[in-house]
């Protein structure tokens, strides 16, 4: 019996993904542990290794749709095996597009002599192991720039000014048809968006400079979600819902730091530890000290983690990623450099492991290399605290009634006021700001 | 209206029109005492004598020749194969001079022909007594190709082909010859080129033809009793087709499903679907299916023979497909 | 005692009787002699890239088509293969349509769709022109098929060569023929080759009418030497064939000089077979009895020949002056509106 490979969870919070690309065709012979796709999670790009061996029957899902978790993906089995037997055995549709459109017959199990969708005649596909018989042809929506939609669906998209990429398709494969487009038309017409866009449209042809040749008007223009910016979205509702903010924020000087960070680097050869990475450090240290931070709020009661994993938030393409320095209390500050350079590197690479983006108990974000003074931040859910840090400038300070310049950092605890008060939080920055303006404690 | 079967039809027209016309005859095997392998031509001899209906040896190419040589000279043969297998060995005669003359004289000649008889499968008669014609004949230039369903189309449409100055190629069915159906006591023509809606419906289009249209409509009933409702499109001539009345129906319900008798691979079928996506590809809501023969010569094993042909739960299976209800 | 006519004969005799009238001889010799310059003047148009396809020439066997003119009536028709030229001219056609149909232009014979292979007359009672070997047999028994069903008193004349003995449809037109007693003669052009492949290899017998008793038809055997004799043997035949309503099988015994088409060089065959042949030439034996029996001097012939050469010229010349046909041509007569 052939097998029916699913969409796999590879990361924790994952609840959706999209093939980014397979690496196997149909007739591919596949090995256990084999990679058999790179798919796209809210994380990380990640290569999926086949839990099965056997043939490629059929490839379900397109590149660059989003599937569920579970989702049909892919048919493995013997030379000559009928993928569509084991689909039909298997229940439901042969594609499970993510898409939240209704499709109440889809999951209903069809007669077991479905038709093939992709076979070119509604009849019994014929025997792949026929010679004269062509390969199953791949979908050909998988290109992942093309949005799979019917003709009819395009011309009414067009016709109703939406974007394609904004109406999740019922159809086969994830086809968005004629009633996706009428539903989604509908919907746009009773929203608010859309009145403000046709208050727009229909302004735009009054709206004429000084000399009355009217403004260009360009279109609105949709970019699909991807699912890490779902995953961000989502997340950072949910805090923003949850979570009553509390910001206090601190400046602290770095001179010391920027001096001891010189002789480290001049006695390290060739690593090059950043500022961040001391306050890593720093962070690690005081959360030792400050248990409590390094907790999280639930309607259980307050968790403190026992261990110390700090987060770092990274930018990325599309979005933003946390990989985390785990034990960071533990490690030395070359380990922890040597640690957020490999972590941001691949971030940016999307190559991280999902455990290593998972377990975080505390999270920097650091936007100084923007020149932002200071920021807030949303705390990620799970975690009671995160830490916004600003850029480091030489500010001029009175010090005992004299006016000196000092390299200054603003640093802003962003925390969930179920957790702590206002003079919890302080106790904690006052501490980070001990630490770091006295580095040398760092290492006692 | 009295019920006549579609083989009474057949003769009746071929009646009327031998009466009205003294240049049109019949020819084939066993068309004369034998009164037709399948009855189309009883009573014929009686009535026009050995001069008019002419028992042929076997030998198609010879009397479809025949029939072409006839015809130039301004006869109105029709030549009957006892089935459209046979036109296989007289192909040549309807590639290459039925279809050409008229074109390779520069008009010097015409071909006023018809070629009708049974077409497609029947029941368990193997794979040389199963095929479908109408792709060999509908490819080439210079032919007129109608496939009937009813009595009332086939009479109408027999004698239409009969005037036609044009060599046709007129498709009927064994399995449907004594299929009954309503027929005018009084004479009428149905013009060649021109489908019939044999169902109406907003939600898919099957377009069909000759053998396919029984089963086609049945698959509309089966789709009807799921909320889909067919417009079932019987094209009664495939060449010329009437391009418009799918288009028009095309254009209605975004979906269509061509149901027929024939092999899928460069087809009737396939040829309908290209016109559908080059003349109506901003209508349509699905891919075009087909249902059909499957891709392999008849056997004659009764259960693997019910396999390859198309069936109205196949239809169904593929009316649901386009309509997104599976 | 053997005759030039007899196929076994091997002496091509001079002036025998079928030359005797000076007027009909002279008006033959003309006819033959307009059919081989023309063709001629085709080859070299061919050889110049003007004319292009497949171009069968009918050198040597011009006494055939001249002597089937000698013996139509008004109702009749000729249908023969793809070797048309020389029926065409014989029966009356205007060689500057046949040569413009050459060249493929709107002035053509049959307005440039057709071809050397495809030539259409009917004003003149050609009736093709048919280019699948053996496929007009039927056909030409249709008519024939037509004349007795309208009782128009019409025979039919098919042309085959000997190289459409072996197809299918050559037989089932005969046995039509035979079994409904057509008027039809089937005449056989035995020119000894079936493009490159002589008769000993393409048919089981030498005397091609042994198979006529198998189809109820009579027939009849010799060699074309001679324009006249030609006619009066063949116009028995058709006169039987009209009178008793009965297929007839004729076999011609010819040859033709040039190779099966232009692109076939005919070196199967030998220079003493060509040279032996050419004895026996109809036009070059009805030159010598012009010449030597009637008086007619070299130059008078020279000057007879000038005057068909200048025709024939004129024939190119219009086919290279007349237009191409409008793009439009090409919609033309596929299917008729009715």
């Amino acid at each position: 019996m052939a097998t029916v490979v699913e969409l796999p969870r590879l990361t924790d919070t994952m609840e959706e993904g999209v093939i980014a690309k397979w690496r196997v065709a149909v007739g591919d012979k596949v090995k256990r542990g084999q990679v058999i796709a790179e798919i796209e999670t809210d994380k990380a790009t990640m290569e999926f290794e086949s839990f099965d061996a056997g043939i490629v029957l059929k490839l379900i899902a397109p590149e660059g749709e989003t599937m569920q978790l579970g989702a049909p993906i892919a048919v493995l089995g013997k030379a000559g095996e009928d993928p569509e037997a084991a689909l039909a055995k298997r229940g439901g549709g042969a594609s499970a597009p993510a898409a939240p459109a209704p499709a109440p017959a889809k999951a209903a199990a069809s007669a077991p002599s479905a038709v093939p969708a992709l076979a070119p005649v509604a009849a019994p596909a014929p025997a792949p192991a026929a010679p004269s018989a062509p390969a199953a042809p791949a979908p050909s929506e998988a290109n992942s720039d093309r949005i799979p939609a019917s003709p009819l669906a395009r011309r009414l998209a067009r016709e109703h000014g939406l974007e394609l990429a904004s109406i999740p398709g019922s159809g086969p494969h994830g086809r968005v048809i004629k009633a996706d487009v009428l539903a989604a038309a509908q919907a746009a017409s009773a929203s608010p968006a859309a009145a403000k866009a046709a208050v727009q449209a229909a302004g735009a042809a009054s709206e004429v400079d000084e000399n009355g040749r009217p403004y260009a008007t360009f279109p609105n223009r949709q970019v699909k979600l991807t699912p890490m910016r779902k995953t961000i979205a989502r997340r950072m509702t949910e805090s923003k819902r949850e979570i009553p903010h509390i910001n206090l924020t601190i400046p602290i000087h770095m001179d010391r730091v920027s001096k001891l960070r010189n002789e480290l680097n001049e006695s390290l050869n060739g690593i090059k530890i950043s500022f961040n990475d001391f306050l890593i450090l720093a962070v690690a240290k005081a959360l030792r000290i400050h248990p409590r931070v390094n907790g999280a709020y639930t309607p259980e009661g307050l968790v403190e983690y026992g261990d110390v994993h700090v987060g770092v938030a990274v930018a990325v393409d599309g979005g933003l990623v946390v990989p985390v320095v785990r034990h960071a209390d533990q490690k030395t500050i070359k380990r922890i450099s040597l640690d957020t350079r490999d972590l941001g590197k691949r971030a940016k690479d999307k190559t991280l492991r999902p455990e290593e983006m998972s377990g975080s108990t505390f999270t920097v974000s650091n936007l100084g290399m923007f020149g932002i003074e200071a920021f807030t931040a949303v705390v990620n859910p799970g975690e009671g605290a995160i830490l916004a840090v600003g850029a480091i400038s030489d500010e001029v300070v009175v010090e005992a009634g004299q006016m000196v310049i000092r390299k200054v950092m603003r640093c802003t605890l962003c925390s969930d006021h179920r957790l702590f008060d206002g003079a919890d939080n302080a106790r904690f920055l006052a501490t980070l700001k001990k630490l770091l303006e006295a580095p040398m404690t760092l290492f006692a | 209206m009295p019920e006549i079967q579609i083989r009474h039809a057949i003769r009746d027209a071929m009646r009327e029109e031998m009466e009205r016309d003294d240049r049109v005859f019949l020819v084939g095997e066993e068309v004369g005492y034998y009164n037709g392998a399948y009855k189309c031509s009883e009573g014929l001899l009686d009535l026009f004598g050995e001069r008019r209906v002419i028992d042929a040896p076997i030998a198609e190419t010879g009397f479809a020749g025949v029939g072409i040589g006839a015809a130039m000279c301004g006869l109105r043969p029709i030549v009957e194969f006892m089935t459209f297998n046979f036109s296989a060995v007289a192909f040549d005669q309807i590639l290459n001079n039925a279809a050409k003359i008229h074109h390779m004289t520069n008009g010097q000649f015409s071909v006023p022909i018809v070629f009708r008889g049974p077409n497609a499968a029947a029941h368990m008669l193997g794979s040389t007594h199963s095929q479908a014609f109408e792709p060999f004949y509908a490819h080439v230039p210079g032919l007129i190709v109608i496939a009937v369903a009813t009595a009332y189309d086939a009479k109408g449409l027999l004698k239409s082909a009969i005037r036609d100055p044009n060599p046709v190629v007129f498709l009927e069915s064994e399995l449907m010859y004594s299929v009954k159906g309503e027929v005018p006591e009084e004479e009428y023509l149905i013009p060649i080129g021109v489908a019939d809606t044999k169902r109406a419906g907003d939600d898919v289009t099957v377009i069909t033809w000759g053998q396919g249209v029984p089963v086609a409509l049945k698959a509309a009933e089966l789709a009807a009793a799921e909320g889909i409702e067919c417009d079932v499109i019987d094209l009664r001539t495939l060449r010329p087709l009437d391009t418009e009345a799918v288009l028009e129906s095309v254009r209605r319900t975004n979906r269509a499903v061509v149901l027929f008798h024939g092999w899928p691979y460069g087809g009737v079928g396939g040829e309908i679907i290209a016109r559908i996506q080059e003349m109506a590809f901003d209508h349509l809501d699905a891919p075009v299916l087909r249902v059909c023969y499957e891709d392999v010569p008849m056997p004659y094993a009764e259960n693997l023979e019910h396999l390859v042909l198309p069936t109205p739960e196949r239809g169904l299976e593929a009316i649901r497909e386009v309509a997104y209800r599976r | 005692m053997t005759t030039p006519t007899d196929p076994t004969s091997a002496d091509p005799g001079n002036f025998d009787a079928y030359f005797q009238s000076r007027e009909d001889t002279l008006r033959w010799y003309r006819e033959m002699l307009r059919i081989r310059r023309f063709e001629e003047l085709a080859a070299r148009s061919y050889t110049r890239g003007k004319i292009s396809g497949f171009l069968h020439l009918y050198i040597g066997q011009e006494a055939i088509a001249v002597a089937t003119k000698e013996v139509l009536q008004p109702a009749d028709r000729v249908v023969s293969a793809y070797r048309t030229h020389g029926f065409a001219l014989a029966l009356g056609s205007d060689p500057r349509a046949c040569m413009a149909e050459l060249y493929g232009k709107a002035t053509g014979l049959v307005a440039g769709v057709g071809g050397s292979m495809h030539f259409f007359d009917r004003a003149h009672q050609l009736w093709g022109g048919y280019a699948i070997v053996g496929n007009h047999s039927p056909v030409a028994a249709g008519h024939a098929f037509a004349s007795k069903y309208l009782k128009d008193g019409g025979v039919t004349l098919c042309f085959l060569g000997d190289g459409a003995l072996a197809i299918g449809p050559t037989h089932e037109g005969w046995t039509l023929a035979g079994l409904w007693k057509l008027p039809i003669v089937y005449v056989v052009e035995n020119n000894r080759y079936s493009m490159g492949t002589p008769l000993s290899r393409s048919v089981p017998v030498d005397d091609i009418t042994l198979k006529a008793p198998g189809y109820g038809m009579i027939s009849d055997r010799f060699r074309v030497t001679s324009v006249a004799e030609t006619a009066e043997r063949l116009g028995a035949i058709v006169k039987r064939a009209r009178e008793e309503s009965k297929p007839a099988l004729v076999e011609l015994i010819t040859y033709r000089f040039r190779g099966h088409s232009m692109s076939d060089p005919g070196k199967y065959r030998g220079k003493e077979e060509v040279e032996e042949w050419r004895r026996w030439d109809p036009l070059e034996r009805t030159y010598r009895a012009l010449h030597e029996h009637h008086g007619l001097s070299e130059d008078e012939l020279e000057a007879l020949d000038a005057e068909v050469v200048d025709e024939m010229e004129a024939a190119v010349e219009f086919a290279e002056e007349s237009p191409v046909p409008e793009p439009e041509a090409r919609f033309r007569n596929i299917t008729i509106e009715s």
